[in-house]
């Protein structure tokens, strides 16, 4: 009777440990699917490495810091498509909010240019600005710019008019205005758009690696995988997923703290 | 209708030592909700139960409902034990609006028929029936969203008298109206209930509204709650609305705030010491 | 706020936003054609006239009009796929509590990794041909439709639920006219989410096999310098992502009219 209600309730300490004990054996049977599959059950190793033979890869990647120069290069990548996109994305967006007009025409037809998949661009900036960093920093911008001016627009005019009436019968003037309560009230959502930017610009740009490129880590994934190395290209896809996780996992952390008045 | 000369045969509802507790004893959690109660519901009589958020009126009326197995006691309704929802003898109107938005007003109405097993061919009469009692004709086919919060939970009356069961449980059923509109809906359902003559137990926070629409008010104390009096209102169904103006309403409502006050008292403070005003 | 200076743009703004949405696609058009015509190198950049003038190009082009037939075809298997497997995970994970706290952790970490990295992997296994880019179109698009239906299965009001158990329905009553048009809005907003992430899973694959398909004509439009017939092909997939995107959108405002 009372498991109709049971959604609704905190979960017990007893229900908490049992569904930590599935999420365990879940990860478990999977690593032991892969030991097993590869070490007695004779999986073509080309297909699948054996996962001991990943981890030493792994381990000879970070102790040899061959990884280095791709990694600088894929970070610089997406440290300048991101400067690009946060700028333009907070101009524009700024700009647009400041007349409903503005926001009635170009918001729609932002959003609607968005609605296509922007990966459909990178043909086009390879022919442009060559295979080198240029055509991935041109796609990582565009595709990061997207979810920043929209959330910059929607963040500012999602601030309550209630405030914008107090301050100016306080007597703020428009530059107090915008510094004192339109940026801090349009704060939160902007932080919503610059994370979701960082996330598809960092994925961007080592999709764009990955299809067209000369060096970087998604370049290095896909060398590896046509040179047919598979252990090594195992240790680097777990390599670049951690460090994609750990940099989600910063960003998040800033923008918990940013929020935190919240 | 006077009270004291009713017979056992008579009861509607009965509460049989009933008490309930959330959490496990000893966990931070444990809440006491209700102490032990027991309570006698007439056929035809309407109680209204009053008392402090928190005090557990809407958890004894959960336990009559069969929503909520008691962890103490148990309650007959019309001579059956209760360890279920029981759709044949007890219908309930929320405080929430508890319309399915994806159905119009008549799809909810026919759709609480057929949860209930009532056969295809009487949908439409006992709709149409229900639908006029509380005066909602024109809009049988709007969806619960365009309608107003009024209209809504007349609609959710409906739905309740559609299911013809001698009980009706009613949880805040008007709590989150204006009091304009509570006060047009009391005058109706007053006027409704000397009609059907069902058994009604109505959980409320307001005074005025228990005086005016109930038979008996039960009063209960802080939580942990127990029914601490239970008040006669012995005035005739259907009530004019000039009984609110009348002395003894006045008097019975006094009475009840006395009755009352200490008990919100107790629940305000403890919630402010704990809430850090 | 107030703007003095361009006061009669933004009224006319104001009273006719299509219009203005018109008019602001026509001035990047002519911008582009100028650009083309007058400052950029043709090997690098056509105009639109150019571009869309000769669009009989690029379907001539032998192999174009095969590989487009095929996109679209990877596009629809991978959606239903997405669909089906979303809707069977996403209800069997959303519907029980502790299958939704057991399993929601793993889901959402996978959905967490950039699968880009895994698409040679993909290739590998399913070779170049349509199936690597099913499966890819697959893995992006299954993951929006789980999540959107376990979270709509999620904030059913606990309310509707109590008032049917007490109205007597059954479980398959409480199934059949409760969860399931619940359901109806979030299993529409995640198909429109999964058109999104299949179209993303399926381009990105067609792009990087560069020996086969779309990929295939990026790749030699871009090397042969032809602006003309690149910005045609990209043009003509759009147009294709747009359109399915619109399906799906106009299929949701549709079976959702009652949230209004």
């Amino acid at each position: 009777m009372s498991g109709f209600h049971g959604s609704i309730l905190p979960a017990t300490k007893r229900e908490k440990m049992a569904s930590r004990a599935v999420q365990l054996s879940f990860v478990v049977a999977l690593g032991g699917l892969w030991y097993f599959a590869t070490n007695h059950w004779g999986v073509n190793p080309l297909l699948l490495p054996k996962p001991q033979l990943v981890f030493v890869e792994l381990a000879d990647i970070l102790r040899s810091g061959e990884f280095w120069p791709d990694l600088v290069l894929t970070l610089s990548e997406l440290g300048a498509a991101f400067a690009i996109s946060l700028s333009l994305g907070l101009i524009i967006g700024f700009l647009v909010s400041l007349s409903p007009a503005l926001v009635k025409v170009f918001e729609p037809l932002i959003a609607a240019v968005y609605a296509v998949p922007i990966i459909l661009f990178l043909p086009l900036y390879v022919l442009f600005f060559g295979l080198g960093a240029p055509s991935k920093i041109a796609l990582g911008a565009t595709i990061s710019f997207f979810p920043i001016v929209l959330n910059t627009i929607a963040g500012f005019i999602s601030v309550e008019k209630v405030y914008v009436t107090a301050a100016r019968s306080m007597g703020a003037s428009p530059t107090m205005l915008v510094r004192y309560v339109l940026v801090p009230g349009a704060f939160p959502v902007i932080l919503t758009g610059l994370r979701m930017g960082f996330t598809v610009a960092l994925f961007s740009i080592i999709g764009s690696e990955t299809i067209a490129s000369l060096a970087g880590l998604g370049h290095r994934i896909v060398h590896l995988a046509e040179a047919m190395e598979m252990a090594r290209m195992f240790a680097y896809i777990v390599f670049v997923i951690g460090i994609a996780a750990t940099l989600n996992q910063l960003v998040s952390w800033l923008e918990k703290k940013g929020t935190s008045w919240r | 209708m006077s009270m004291q000369n009713q017979t056992v045969d008579q009861v509607a509802v009965s509460i049989h030592g009933v008490a309930h507790h959330f959490g496990e004893s000893g966990d931070a959690k444990h809440v006491k909700a209700l102490q032990e109660t027991t309570m006698d519901i007439y056929r035809g009589e309407l109680l209204a139960l009053i008392g402090p958020s928190g005090c557990g009126k809407s958890t004894l009326l959960n336990v009559i409902g069969g929503l909520l197995n008691p962890a103490q006691g148990h309650v007959d309704v019309c001579g059956k034990r209760v360890d279920g929802p029981m759709p044949h003898e007890i219908a309930y109107v929320f405080q929430e609006n508890a319309l399915f938005p994806w159905n119009t007003i008549i799809e909810n109405i026919r759709l609480g028929m057929l949860f209930q097993g009532v056969a295809k061919s009487e949908h439409e009469d006992r709709a149409q029936q229900s639908l006029k009692a509380v005066g909602l004709m024109e809009f049988a086919n709007h969806y619960p969203g365009q309608l107003s919060g009024g209209m809504r939970q007349r609609a959710a009356l409906a739905r309740a008298l559609s299911l013809d069961t001698p009980v009706l449980l009613m949880d805040e059923p008007f709590g989150a109206l204006d009091e304009q509109t509570r006060m047009v809906l009391g005058e109706d359902l007053s006027v409704l209930l000397s009609r059907t003559r069902k058994t009604i137990i109505f959980v409320t926070h307001s005074l005025g509204e228990a005086v005016f629409l109930a038979d008996r008010v039960a009063v209960f104390s802080a939580r942990p709650g127990r029914i601490k009096q239970v008040i006669n209102v012995d005035e005739a169904h259907p009530r004019k609305p000039s009984f609110m103006t009348a002395e003894k309403f006045t008097r019975l409502r006094n009475e009840l705030y006395d009755l009352l006050h200490d008990e919100i008292r107790k629940t305000v403070d403890l919630g402010s010491r704990g809430g850090g005003f | 706020m107030a703007m003095t200076g361009p006061r009669p743009i933004l009224s006319f703004m104001q009273k006719h936003p299509r219009w203005s949405q018109l008019l602001t696609l026509g001035l990047f058009f002519l911008a582009w054609e100028i650009a083309a015509r007058f400052f950029v190198d043709k090997m690098f950049l056509s105009p639109p006239s150019r571009v869309y003038g000769e669009i009989g190009r690029v379907f001539g082009t032998k192999g174009v009009p095969d590989a487009l037939w095929l996109t679209l075809f990877e596009l629809s298997i991978a959606f239903a796929i997405s669909v089906v497997i979303g809707l069977v995970i996403g209800l069997s994970v959303g519907l029980g509590t502790f299958a939704r706290r057991s399993f929601m952790p793993i889901i959402l970490l996978l959905y967490g990794i950039p699968q880009i990295t895994i698409l040679p992997l993909f290739i590998l296994y399913f070779g170049i041909g349509a199936p690597s880019k099913i499966a890819f179109g697959v893995t992006h698009g299954m993951f929006p439709i789980i999540l959107t239906i376990v979270a709509g299965v999620q904030n059913l009001k606990p309310v509707l639920m109590t008032s049917a158990r007490s109205m007597g329905a059954s479980r398959w009553h409480i199934l059949r006219y409760v969860i399931f048009p619940h359901m109806i809005p979030s299993f529409f907003a995640g198909l429109r989410l999964g058109m999104t992430g299949v179209l993303l899973g399926v381009l990105l694959a067609e792009l990087y096999v560069s020996t086969a398909g779309i990929g295939h004509f990026t790749s030699m439009f871009t090397q042969s310098f032809d602006p003309t017939r690149l910005l045609g092909l990209i043009s003509v997939l759009a147009v294709m992502a747009i359109a399915l995107n619109e399906m799906v959108r106009r299929a949701e405002t549709h079976f959702s009219r009652w949230k209004s």
